[in-house]
């Protein structure tokens, strides 16, 4: 299943842990202000496929594209300026307080970008935080902090594995809206993994992974189907559809 | 900002004091040529050690508990202090002069630096340092070395017996001029490294994968941090023997009052480990003389009160309250 060109093209990558293959033959293509959503079961890969995206892992074949070159043709820091990754696990305990690490955002850049470090902590809703120590948050509260760290980078391609983990639902709603906004403003790209399959309305394409593979891939509302669940989980549900063009679900 | 400025202004006094405080009190006011001659030959180049020694451990305690992501880990844990002490003291026992003030020194930095090299071919895998590895390889070699060197100085008569053993617990009766250019140079070599990568290390605390997010080499970042550590480690030991406490609670210290951005904390690591060392010292020549006080002993005993005062005080280790 080939796709075309985006700002972002990943192209027949495989990859795999020593144990079996993880990523098997992918193709991902991510489009200029667009927002793709990656699901799939425990273990079917969705985190291997972001690390991968982000350059951390590097694939045994195939090639991923940033703007038109190998991703691996960047140095560090002009990466850093176009794509950012935030991993799923942030139960690290941190010495820093809230400012000093939201601040390691603009460590790729020489000259402040527009964004400020107050400005971010106010869009995650951390303001009067920002001298509190990160291991006195809750776990909530410290995802907000690596995210507005994120927000601070200021990079167009935004690589996000269940930032909505442990946020509670009026922050998870938040958190959408808050990168539509940037997306008007500046034309971000967000590929997110996610758990909960609700969410996956809000983004413009879906991604379903199983064993490393794309099983099926387009618009959610066209994407999320009964027997598509069944192929990626393993469950059988049955799937309502809302009025408002939302689904959901009956176990 | 005002917490920086008693640091520093703190630091200056004791350093100062040290220069002037010894058996004999020195006043500034009435300095005759016997004192200058005490502060020239002998209580200047002590000082400078000193500072030095503490400055280095300070620093690389920093770093270290950084690339370590351990709290608890202090220049020593490495292994560096015990490869370092094994061959100084076989040099001290084989009572060999080869070159003259300097063969101790010099026998401890080669131990000190074989050990490094010998820890980091353990911790490398895959392309880079693995933190757990290091670690372990450390703790591992340290015990071995440390076995071995306590073998040697059960079964040892010589005369060198007690030099060797306070040695092992810092001993800085031998400083001397002739040894500060080389200090002073591995110091500065290592501290500039550190400093230059504070940004990567304050990453590298985030995690591997972010600190390559925000444009980082994590393992490149870590291997630059590791070679500074064991420049600054091996010369701090080279210098004056084992001096403990200053590496493993200093930065710790300097967190509670500035903060953990490493652009901060290995400069006021170093200050403030120099300070300490220095006025441990002083304490340690001082109170009993004309005998002398290892100043691994004295900063042990008046930091350790003071560190389990923050402890209970203070969220020391980042663990949930």
């Amino acid at each position: 299943m080939k796709e075309p060109g985006g700002i972002l093209k990943v192209s027949d990558i495989s990859f795999s842990y020593g144990n079996g293959k993880a990523v098997n033959d992918l193709n991902m293509s991510v489009e200029g202000g667009t927002f793709t959503a990656v699901i799939g079961a425990n273990g079917s890969g969705k985190s291997t496929i972001l690390k991968l995206a982000a350059g951390i892992l590097k694939p045994a074949s195939g090639s991923i594209e940033l703007w038109g070159q190998p991703l691996e043709s960047y140095k560090g820091r002009d990466r850093a300026k176009l794509i950012s990754y935030l991993p799923q696990l942030l139960d690290i305990n941190v010495p820093f307080k809230v400012r000093e690490l939201i601040n390691m955002g603009l460590y790729p850049y020489d000259i402040r970008p527009e964004m400020t470090t107050e400005l971010a902590m106010s869009m995650v809703g951390l303001d009067g935080k920002s001298e509190s120590v990160i291991s006195e948050l809750s776990g909530g509260e410290r995802r907000r902090v690596f995210i507005a760290m994120t927000l601070l980078q200021g990079a167009g391609i935004l690589l996000l594995d269940e930032p909505l983990a442990n946020l509670d639902i009026q922050f998870q709603i938040e958190f959408i809206k808050l990168l539509e906004e940037l997306r008007s403003k500046r034309s971000i790209s967000v590929v997110m993994a996610l758990h909960d399959i609700n969410m996956a309305f809000h983004f413009d394409k879906l991604i379903v992974i199983r064993n490393g593979e794309v099983i099926a891939s387009g618009d959610p509302r066209s994407t999320i189907t009964s027997e598509m669940i069944l192929e990626a989980f393993g469950v059988k549900v049955k799937i309502y559809h809302q009025d408002d063009g939302t689904i959901s679900f009956g176990y | 900002m005002r917490n920086i400025t008693l640091i520093v202004i703190v630091s200056v006094a004791v350093i100062l004091a040290s220069v002037l405080i010894g058996p004999k009190i020195i006043s500034p006011f009435s300095i005759d040529d016997i004192s200058k001659q005490v502060i020239v030959a002998i209580r200047l180049p002590r000082v400078i050690v000193a500072l030095l020694m503490g400055c280095a451990l300070g620093a690389s305690g920093a770093v270290l508990q950084g690339i370590l992501r351990n709290p608890l880990a202090d220049p020593y844990i490495l292994g560096i202090s015990s490869g370092a002490a094994l061959v100084a003291v076989m040099g001290i026992l084989l009572g060999s002069t080869a070159l003259g003030l300097l063969t101790v020194p010099v026998f401890a930095f080669v131990g000190a630096i074989v050990t490094g090299l010998l820890v980091g071919a353990m911790g490398y895998k895959k392309g880079g340092l693995l933190p757990e590895r290091l670690l372990l390889a450390g703790v591992g070699l340290g015990f071995l070395f440390s076995a071995v060197l306590m073998m040697i100085l059960s079964v040892s008569t010589d005369e060198g017996l007690r030099r060797a053993v306070l040695w092992v617990y810092g001993d800085l009766s031998m400083a001397d001029w002739s040894l500060i250019p080389y200090g002073l140079f591995f110091i500065i070599v290592g501290l500039t490294i550190s400093l230059l990568r504070a940004k990567g290390l304050n990453a590298l605390m985030l995690g591997d994968d972010i600190a390559y997010s925000l444009g980082f080499s994590p393992d490149s970042e870590r291997a630059l941090l590791f070679v500074s550590v064991g420049l600054m480690t091996a010369s701090a030991v080279s210098l004056g023997g084992i001096v403990g406490f200053v590496g493993l609670l200093v930065p710790h210290i300097v967190r509670f009052i500035a903060g953990s951005d490493g652009r901060v904390l290995i400069p006021l690591s170093a200050l403030m480990g120099g300070t300490l060392l220095c006025f441990a010292d002083t304490v340690g020549r001082t109170v009993m003389a004309p005998m002398e006080l290892p100043s691994g002993i004295i900063t042990a005993i008046i930091g350790a009160p003071y560190f389990l005062y923050l402890l209970r005080k203070k969220d020391v280790l980042g663990e949930r309250k």
